[in-house]
């Protein structure tokens, strides 16, 4: 498992719906804002590639030092960004695909409001096993 | 894309990468020049820029070409040198420090919108001080040893005609010549000479002789002459002062007041004619030199394999020491080509020489000096405008060589990127360019903040702008101001990301940068902006509980430091929850308690309906009322009466970890005066709703001069926390009272105001719904009427929790404060089965229980008749005013088990009638809890052997939870039934007391007393004490009650109405009422106050009895006969009663034959005659044995019956008049002892009733048992 890993998934608008801090590291307390910073400017970079190519997965589309941003992005533009220092691309693909249908679970559900925030809490433990699991 | 010579880095690279002149002049020369605010090179400098110096130039190859633009650069010989590190880092230090002060001014304009950023010319983008910076931060690095684009070109050596010898003076100054020694600059330069004049205290023959001897000893050619200060006064203004951007921290107009246009033009055609004719020459003949020498030497196959050799030769010393190559080395001359040819725009020339050089400076591992030709290849493929990729390509080989060298290097490195970075942006490859701006950062802060800021607007130049990356970088920049204390700056840098991030939802951004350029803002004093940033970051309840107390207390500290108190609209701690306002105000219908306000209109409506006057036919309330008295605007508006209060109820709820107290919260309201509102009909009064007046307003309301009082709360949130709090406003006034929002005070210093016109207006819904339902603004507007007198009513010692059955004796308090009397009260209440009001104001003498016993006669009160309606009227001559109050007396009585909401109404009519309010409602509500108790059940059946007698069974559970009770007494209502005990009290309940869940069955004996149609009154009626039943033993002496006294026959009213008959039944009902009383020593837990009595009805008890007769034999019950002298006749009596309303006929039909018991009785009619009789010795054997089990055994072993016959009549018909009795004789015929039981017999009825309705039915006879016994 990475050291340093936190994962977001951003809605439209740019409005973050799912924030979870997954890492093995310790937490530092301006951790999460330099996180949440790297994340937030790497979305101009997707912008840009998520155009250029078909596939969902766009790999690391922007680095911070030594964190890398890799973004996959749904059809209806619902970005999941993960932040990470690790370097395992396979892993992480499988991430991101199962996250994916997580969150099309999500989507399912007449009750949720699409683009309002995740606040399910089976949700949250199911990604949190899912970034043991392959990071 | 412009041209790359003509792009803003083509024109710095002119600029930079030009002919260095170095100069030496004598003291007096620069005296001469200071007279300007000037020094000399200073003087010289804006001249030394040619745009059209239009001079032939021509190099390696033949082809003649025309120079355009030319620089020189001049400087003094003392100054050509490597600068040092330190000088030099402060002056950039100085550089950004004085930018910053600069921008100070506008640090408290708000952040700028991100659409004027984007819509900015390009070159407004980035500050100014940048391109001053970039430049100041490469001339550290000029005159290093390892390029040649620095080594001075000429030499110009400057004498002052004022100067003792100076034809000494220049050959002194050369030979003292200060160029550095190290060897790698050529010391064999081109000299000029220049013989300074000054006009202001020079003369000119001197000058000439000077003049004249210098053509002579150095060559006419190499000398000039320069005349200046020609203006005498020395107050020369120039229109356009060319010294002004080159030196701006002098007055701009001082500068060069005493050199006047003539001086100026003839500066300028020196420094021409000196660029080009000595120095563009020169330079052109030292490239053809060179190039001649260098194809000579290295060009060809032959000097191909000689350098080759050459290789193995230096191959060991590391060559990282610069000094390795002096000037006369071919590697330098090889350099000083090519940095020749590129000042001279020889492009090609240029690169092919550094291509020369780059692979022997590789070989020879001198990085420093490879790195330095391939940034000069990226440059020349760059400026003469070939591939992108080439250029690029040599730069980033030039930038990371650098980068490889360590710390050495990075400066080089620096210069690298930048022109670089430049060369990018040239090209709009802007993204590419804040990349290597990034790369460039290095570790020192301040430098690395720069950077990050340049890269921070190539992001925004790009295209489409990269918003996110430039806010993320301007956030980086200002970390690095920050630390290292340009605190300006960095606050500049956090308010540009702030229009990035303004309307952010990531939140740990937002807190980030809110707080720390709210933190920056008050290091330099700016407290107020600080915390109207620091406002922003309060609503943090995602944070960690640390970092919140960090924003509090940071915060705190700020608004503490301000010294004032801040009011903040919109403050977001604590957050209001606008769903939960609430306004609760009194216009005619007043509350007695919190709890009936809150109680839903609808049930008040249902309840007021018939007591509040119409006064149109049909349907009109109130609001049409007023709309007739009031202008039509008024009619939208709330009404509330002057000196009653307006409540209003808001959740506050804390959205952070810390629990926060909460000070002086309060309304903010405003009190128009009604007149003149009035008058201005036109002018909305809700222009005056603005939240910066509503500030005054507040003022108004402190300073004395008070229409209205507002009360203030206090309370503290814990972590997380919701409270509900309770505002009041009190208007003193008429007028038009209108509630604007809610201010509080957080730790004393900051006012948070709220204005509730900020809540999206709602649909409004129906009207005359009270609360806020409606559009917010409507809801918070009052009409405020003259003030008029409220009616305060409570109920004393109402108990909230109590068993059914409870009796309770309470006093309705009425109170009516102010002076003016009300008058002509009426009271409703919602459930007349639990409360009756009493007849009389304070009616009760005695102690409550015993009042209601028999014998006090002031209780016996007759029922009055108007109970029908629930309303009850009190008095007329009822009139409240001023302190008297009025106590009347209420019976509770708690009916049924469960929870009970009352509601009474009253209403009330002021007897003044100015006002447009006429009547007043006061509405109270109580909640009653009413636990189970005795649950009884009776049943009744006809008497078998009595008429009109009736047995009954009571069965009493006690169904408390806890809890005994005694019973106390049982009493049939009315005078029609007689009740009397069958059993000694004693033996029906030895205990005394019902325990809980304890069961009782016991019986009574109850007798019809109604008179019948026929029979004599006297005769019949029962003393009416007989209704009762005492069920107690202990204390005889105690009386019963009464319950035809008032409250008790009321309440039983109420229940018969209620208990209602569920299906049809007859005439014979009973009504039981059995009283009760707690057990003295039953534990009082379930009930705070113990009850007295409780009463217990049951109403509609019908007799189990299908026949509307009832009848009895009558005869003897022994008889003796001898049988051996005859059969024995027997007469017998039945006696009929007609219990029902109509007549009817009865046929008695006689039955001979037994019925048997194994078969149904056979329908055939009249069956007589003999038959089978069992011996005579038989019979008398079983006598003996039935007559000692009589009772145990049941008649249904008949077919031991002896014979009998009816004799007489077989089948009677007789009328029965309603409710009479009528007596048939019968008689039998027994023909051996034995005992005999008489129910062979019928009884079939036909009933006529009022209505020609006919029933009828058949009656089974009783068992009636005769003995007949052989008499001795």
């Amino acid at each position: 498992m990475a050291n340093t890993a936190c994962f977001i998934i951003v809605g439209r608008n740019d409005i973050p719906i799912y924030e979870a801090e997954v890492g093995s590291a310790a937490k530092r307390e301006d951790a999460a804002q330099l996180h949440q910073f790297i994340l937030h400017a790497a979305l101009d970079v997707v912008q840009d590639l998520a155009w250029t190519t078909s596939a969902m997965f766009l790999k690391s589309v922007d680095r911070f030092n030594d964190l890398v941003v890799s973004v996959y992005v749904t059809a209806g533009h619902t970005r999941l960004m993960l932040l990470h220092d690790s370097r395992n691309e396979d892993g992480i693909k499988s991430f991101f695909q199962e996250v994916h249908e997580l969150y099309i679970k999500i989507l399912l559900n007449p009750l949720y409001l699409p683009g309002s925030r995740i606040t399910s809490s089976h949700f949250d433990t199911k990604v949190r096993a899912l970034a043991r699991k392959y990071l | 894309m412009v041209e790359p010579v003509n792009s803003s880095f083509g024109k710095m690279l002119l600029e930079e990468v030009s002919p260095v002149v170095m100069v030496l002049c004598t003291p007096l020369v620069e005296e001469t020049f200071l007279k300007n605010g000037l020094s000399f090179v200073e003087t010289l400098k804006p001249f030394c820029n040619f745009r059209n110096i239009d001079v032939p130039v021509r190099t390696s190859s033949d082809q003649l070409y025309r120079l355009k633009k030319f620089t020189l650069r001049l400087f003094y010989a003392s100054d050509i040198k490597q600068p040092n590190v330190e000088v030099a880092k402060q002056r950039l230090e100085h550089v950004i420090t004085q930018a910053g002060e600069k921008d100070f001014q506008d640090m408290k304009s708000d952040p700028p919108q991100i659409s004027d950023i984007l819509s900015n010319p390009e070159s407004e983008i980035a500050p100014s001080w940048f391109q001053y910076y970039n430049k100041e931060l490469i001339r550290t690095l000029s005159f290093s040893d390892h390029e040649a684009f620095d080594h001075p070109v000429a030499c110009l050596l400057v004498v002052s005609s004022k100067d003792e010898e100076p034809i000494k003076k220049f050959v002194d100054l050369f030979n003292s010549n200060r160029l550095p020694t190290d060897g790698t600059m050529d010391p064999n330069i081109l000299k000029h000479y220049l013989l300074v004049h000054d006009n202001q205290d020079a003369t000119t023959e001197r000058t000439s002789k000077v003049l004249s001897e210098m053509r002579s000893q150095f060559g006419n050619n190499e000398c000039n002459l320069l005349c200046t200060n020609s203006s005498k006064e020395g107050n020369v203004e120039h229109q356009a002062n060319p010294w002004a951007s080159f030196k701006s921290s002098v007055s701009a107009d001082k500068l060069g007041c005493a050199l006047t246009g003539d001086d100026i033009v003839e500066i300028k055609d020196l420094m021409q004619e000196f660029a080009s004719r000595h120095i563009i020459p020169y330079m052109e003949q030292k490239v053809r030199e060179l190039n001649q020498q260098i194809s000579a030497t290295r060009k060809g196959l032959r000097n191909q394999f000689k350098s080759f050799f050459r290789k193995g030769k230096v191959d060991g010393p590391d060559a990282t020491k610069g000094s390795m190559y002096t000037y006369s080395s071919t590697e330098s001359q090889i350099r000083i080509l090519g940095d020749y040819a590129f000042m001279l725009h020889d492009y090609e020339l240029a690169l092919s020489s550094y291509q020369l050089i780059s692979t022997d400076y590789n070989l020879d591992k001198a990085w420093k000096h490879y790195a330095g030709v391939q940034e000069m290849m990226g440059l020349a493929t760059f400026i003469s405008d070939q591939s992108k990729k080439e250029s690029e390509y040599y730069m980033e080989k030039a930038f990371s060589t650098y980068i490889k060298l360590g710390k050495s290097g990075f400066q080089n490195a620096t210069r690298c990127g930048l022109w670089w970075a430049e060369m990018l942006k040239a090209r709009d490859q802007h993204k590419e360019a804040a990349s290597v701006y990034f790369r460039i950062c290095g570790e020192e802060p301040l430098h690395a903040a720069v950077m990050l800021e340049q890269a921070s607007y190539c992001f925004v130049l790009t295209k489409p702008a990269m918003l996110h990356k430039y806010g993320f970088h301007l956030v980086l920049s200002g970390e690095h101001y920050k630390n290292c204390d340009q605190v300006n700056h960095a606050i500049r840098t956090y308010k540009s990301a702030i229009s990035v991030y303004k309307s952010t939802t990531w939140s740990h951004i937002k807190d980030h940068v809110y707080f720390h350029i709210g933190q920056w803002y008050a290091i330099v004093g700016m407290h107020d902006v600080a915390v109207r940033n620091m406002l922003k970051v309060l609503d943090c309840g995602y944070q960690s509980k640390a970092t919140q107390e960090i924003f509090l207390r940071d915060f705190f500290d700020i608004v503490k430091k301000t010294g004032m108190k801040h009011e903040v609209v919109g403050l977001q701690l604590p957050v209001i929850n606008m769903l939960s306002l609430q306004v609760i105000y009194e216009d005619h219908r007043t509350y007695a308690s919190q709890a009936s306000a809150l109680v839903e209109e609808s049930i008040w409506q249902s309840l007021e309906d018939d007591i509040i006057p119409s006064l149109n036919s049909g349907k009109s309330n109130w609001l049409e009322l007023q709309s007739k008295l009031l202008p039509k605007k008024y009619k939208e508006s709330n009404v509330c009466v002057a000196g009653e209060s307006v409540k209003v109820d808001l959740e506050f709820k804390n959205p952070l970890l810390i629990s926060t107290s909460i000070t002086s919260v309060s309304l903010i309201c405003e009190l128009t005066a009604n007149s003149d509102d009035l008058k201005l009909d036109n002018e909305p009064s809700s222009s005056s709703l603005g939240p910066e007046i509503s500030t005054e307003h507040n003022q108004v309301t402190t300073s004395g001069f008070s229409s209205f009082t507002l009360s203030e709360v206090e309370f503290t949130l814990g972590g997380g926390e919701k409270k509900l709090v309770r505002l009041t406003v009190t208007p003193s006034e008429e007028g038009i009272l209108k509630i604007v929002g809610v201010r509080w005070e957080l730790s004393g210093s900051i006012v948070g105001v709220h204005y509730f016109q900020s809540v999206p207006v709602k649909a409004k819904t129906a009207r005359g719904r009270r609360k806020n339902k409606l559009t917010p603004t409507d809801a918070l507007k009052f009409l405020v009427i003259k003030s008029l007198p409220r009616l305060e009513g409570s109920i004393d010692h109402l108990p909230e929790k109590l068993y059914a059955g409870d009796l309770r004796y309470l006093v309705l308090e009425l109170r009516n404060k102010s002076e003016s009397p009300i008058k002509n009260l009426k009271m409703k209440i919602s459930h007349p089965r639990f409360v009756s009001p009493g007849n009389h104001e304070e009616e009760l003498a005695t102690e409550f229980p015993d009042c209601l016993k028999k014998g006090d006669e002031q209780n016996i009160v007759q029922h009055e008749t108007n109970r029908t309606s629930s309303v009850f009227a009190f008095p007329k001559d009822v009139s409240l005013q001023g302190e008297r109050s009025l106590r009347w007396p209420l019976w509770l009585r708690a009916a049924i088990p469960g929870t009970i909401s009352l509601y009474f109404t009253i209403y009330y009519e002021m007897e003044n009638v100015s006002s447009i309010m006429k009547y007043r409602t006061l509405r109270m509500h109580y909640n009653l809890q009413v636990l189970p108790s005795l649950q009884t059940s009776f049943e009744i059946t006809p008497s078998p052997s009595r008429l009109q007698e009736f047995l009954v069974r009571m069965d009493i559970v006690n169904r408390a939870n806890s809890g005994c009770f005694q019973i106390h007494q049982l009493s049939t209502v009315g005078s029609r039934w007689g009740i009397s005990l069958l059993q000694p009290v004693d033996t029906i309940l030895p205990s005394k007391s019902l325990l809980a869940g304890q069961a009782l069955s016991c019986f009574f004996m109850i007798k019809d007393c109604r008179k019948s149609g026929t029979e004599d009154e006297e005769t019949m009626t029962l003393p009416p004490s007989q209704t009762d039943v005492k069920l107690f033993t202990q204390d005889d002496d105690e009386k019963l009650f009464d319950i035809v006294s008032s409250p008790l026959a009321s309440f039983h009213d109420s229940e018969r109405s209620c208990q209602g008959p569920s299906v049809q039944v007859g005439p014979n009902t009973v009504d039981f009422i059995l009283i009760s009383r707690l057990a003295k020593s039953s534990s009082p837990s379930a009930v705070p106050d113990l009850p007295k009595i409780l009463t217990h009805h049951s109403c509609h008890n019908s007799i189990r009895s299908s026949s509307p007769l009832s009848w009895s034999l009558d005869g003897p019950q022994t008889i003796h006969h001898d049988f051996l002298t005859s059969l024995c006749e027997i007469k017998l009596k039945m006696v009929i009663r007609n219990t029902s309303d109509g007549f009817s006929s009865v046929t008695i039909n006689t039955n001979d034959c037994l019925p048997d018991a194994a078969a149904p009785t056979s329908s055939s009619g009249n069956q007589s005659g003999w038959r089978y009789v069992p011996t005579v010795t038989e019979e008398m054997k079983l006598t003996s044995d039935v007559m000692g089990s009589r009772l145990g055994k049941p008649p249904s072993s008949m077919e031991s019956s002896p014979p009998f016959i009816w004799s007489g009549l077989s089948s009677t018909k007789v009328q029965i008049q309603p409710l009479s009795t009528t007596e048939i004789p019968l008689q039998i015929s027994v023909f051996s002892p034995g005992i005999y039981d008489l129910s062979s017999y019928k009884l079939n009825w036909e009933l006529s009733e009022h209505k020609s309705a006919t029933s009828s039915g058949t009656c089974q006879g009783y068992p009636y048992y005769l003995t007949v016994l052989q008499s001795e």
